[in-house]
């Protein structure tokens, strides 16, 4: 490690990962922190995680959460696929307009957006709900999943399809045994990404849920904002062991298949990167 | 999915002309990503954008178009404009703080070697990965008094911290939150750098500060924009985190519209904030396009 070369960075590089982490061990901490205020270690308690594993609201919300999660998740490759093999063969003007409403779907405001849909759904009388919530989260899962089955598309070279085109492939053959083949790491890694963005997200929820339906962020937000309790912790700690899990899985399919030619490492780096 | 409408309208015609069908097909698959993103992204926004020119009837609750601008001229109380000169800031200096850390870091992490590399990495991604309402409901008990960094504070200084519930607590939130979306973007385009760049500035004779400005800032240069669009435009509409860490004092805009829309139920109100925001973003954005053309190319 080349510390001694770069003290400076090196110095500010550890403190900032500390940053990073702090807040995250201090939950692993008072999750089994037995004072329920919480500033101080009171001894050790398992009753925080006995308490989440009770609640009914974060049963149902876990529930909410997860056919959530996977409903937008399937609506968003169906879209997200699609329209990255349009946009391999699409005209340039076109696909800058496509690239440039993936952008835009990625970097605008999630409070614009969901307050936007929101709006359409209340004039349209379209129910707030699972489906509302699912739709919504669509919207913008679907633009990162093409963000990255588009850098999978870049380094698929056409010549392979025409190859097995000139070799008595039909169409329909081509596509499936080459092109969804080259694609397929980059679907699953897009899929557990979209997963886990769904499962955590607050916003686009709170807007587009109504009344009837709390999926397990709302719930968190809610006993946040009204009683604090060191349960929150405890379903903390089990929502980020989940979603690492998930999300080492991404990494796993995307780094051992690689990308787009340019190593390991700058396919994991593609990945987040963009 | 490809193969049925192509064999039902278009059997004869792909005999005579094999061109035709993948016209077919394009069409296809451009269908559900075009329906959806003009359906529920394009038309809500274009939606509300109108409804911003409204006026709400107080007796029907029913909203009438008049085109006025009277929404518009309600945001220029100065309530709100403070909350959207508040966003402004804290979205800026949030950015400011998350380039000044982000930066060095991952300088650090490129002239690593490749194994070095992927844990550190792994330091930044993996805290991004997990529940961001956790992680910010985390700072509530670090920052408040009595807590970790408010003893740490008081034994360093005797004095109480007293930040939470804050802008600068908010800061804290956003930089913390948004950390990785910059030292990523910045990573991906140093690490494309040769280091022997970094040698031969150093042979020529350039001071440390000098190769920084000269050398590497250029290099990193597309990576620190699309850090600053991916850090910058979400903060100025953040409204979880200083939901949580504003304790309801100090709001930015986002609360505001969530606000007018959830509990008044002033929509066109709603919308002429929300459109606003979405002014302003787009003026940043063209700004910065001016800045760094190449971005889009990568």
């Amino acid at each position: 490690m080349s510390f001694r070369r770069h003290p400076v960075a090196g110095t500010m590089a550890l403190v900032v990962i500390g940053y990073l982490w702090i807040p995250i061990l201090a939950v692993a901490v008072n999750s089994l922190n037995k004072s329920s205020l919480m500033a101080r270690w009171g001894g050790a308690t398992a009753h925080w995680y006995s308490l989440a594993f009770h609640d009914a609201n974060v049963r149902t919300g876990l529930v909410t959460t997860l056919e959530i999660a996977l409903g937008s998740t399937a609506l968003s490759l169906v879209i997200a696929v699609s329209g990255s093999l349009w946009w391999r063969r699409a005209p340039a003007r076109a696909r800058a307009i496509y690239d440039a409403l993936v952008y835009a779907r990625i970097v605008l405001p999630e409070v614009v957006f969901a307050t936007a849909l929101f709006f359409l759904f209340l004039k349209a009388h379209f129910p707030l709900g699972i489906v509302a919530i699912i739709i919504g989260h669509s919207v913008w899962n679907s633009a990162y999943a093409a963000v990255i089955i588009q850098a999978r598309l870049i380094g698929l070279d056409p010549a392979i399809e025409e190859a097995a085109a000139d070799l008595g492939a039909t169409p329909w053959r081509v596509f499936r045994r080459v092109t969804l083949a080259a694609l397929l790491p980059a679907i699953i890694a897009s899929g557990l990404l979209t997963f886990t963005f769904s499962f955590d997200d607050v916003v686009t929820s709170y807007f587009l849920g109504g009344s009837s339906s709390s999926p397990l962020p709302i719930v968190l937000f809610g006993m946040i904002r009204f009683r604090i309790t060191p349960e929150i912790n405890s379903i903390g700690v089990m929502v980020m062991l989940f979603t690492v899990t998930l999300m080492c899985a991404a990494v796993a399919v995307f780094a051992l298949v690689g990308s787009t030619g340019r190593g390991r490492r700058g396919a994991f780096a593609e990945f987040y990167g963009r | 999915m490809i193969a049925a409408p192509a064999s039902r309208s278009g059997a004869e015609v792909a005999v005579r002309r094999p061109v035709n069908r993948p016209r077919v097909v394009r069409h296809l698959l451009l269908t559900p990503t075009a329906a959806w993103t003009l359906v529920f992204f394009v038309a809500p926004l274009a939606l509300i954008t109108v409804f911003s020119f409204g006026t709400e009837n107080l007796v029907t609750f029913g909203i009438n178009f008049g085109w006025t601008a009277s929404n518009y001229g309600a945001f220029g109380s100065s309530l709100y404009l403070g909350t959207l000169l508040r966003s402004v800031a804290l979205s800026a200096g949030t950015t400011l703080g998350c380039a000044l850390l982000g930066f060095p870091l991952a300088y650090f992490i490129t002239r690593q070697r490749p194994n070095v590399q992927r844990i550190l990495l792994a330091g930044v991604i993996v805290p991004f990965w997990t529940s961001f309402l956790v992680r910010t409901y985390s700072w509530v008990n670090l920052l408040q008094n009595g807590g970790p960094v408010d003893n740490l504070a008081h034994g360093l200084t005797g004095h109480h911290l007293e930040v939470l519930y804050t802008p600068t607590s908010i800061a804290i939130g956003i930089v913390y939150s948004y950390l990785p979306l910059m030292v990523l973007p910045i990573y991906v385009a140093l690490e494309r750098v040769n280091p022997d760049l970094y040698d031969a500035a150093a042979d020529l004779g350039a001071r440390p500060w000098r190769q920084f400005r000269r050398v590497v800032l250029p290099l990193a240069r597309p990576g620190l924009i699309a850090g600053i669009i991916i850090v910058g435009v979400p903060a100025m509409g953040e409204y979880v985190i200083p939901e949580i860490l504003g304790g309801g004092k100090t709001l930015m805009i986002g609360n505001i519209i969530v606000n007018e829309y959830l509990d008044v139920g002033n929509y066109p109100f709603g919308s002429a904030l929300a459109v606003s925001l979405m002014a302003v973003l787009m003026v940043v954005l063209f700004a910065l396009r001016r800045v760094q053309p190449a971005l889009e190319a990568r």
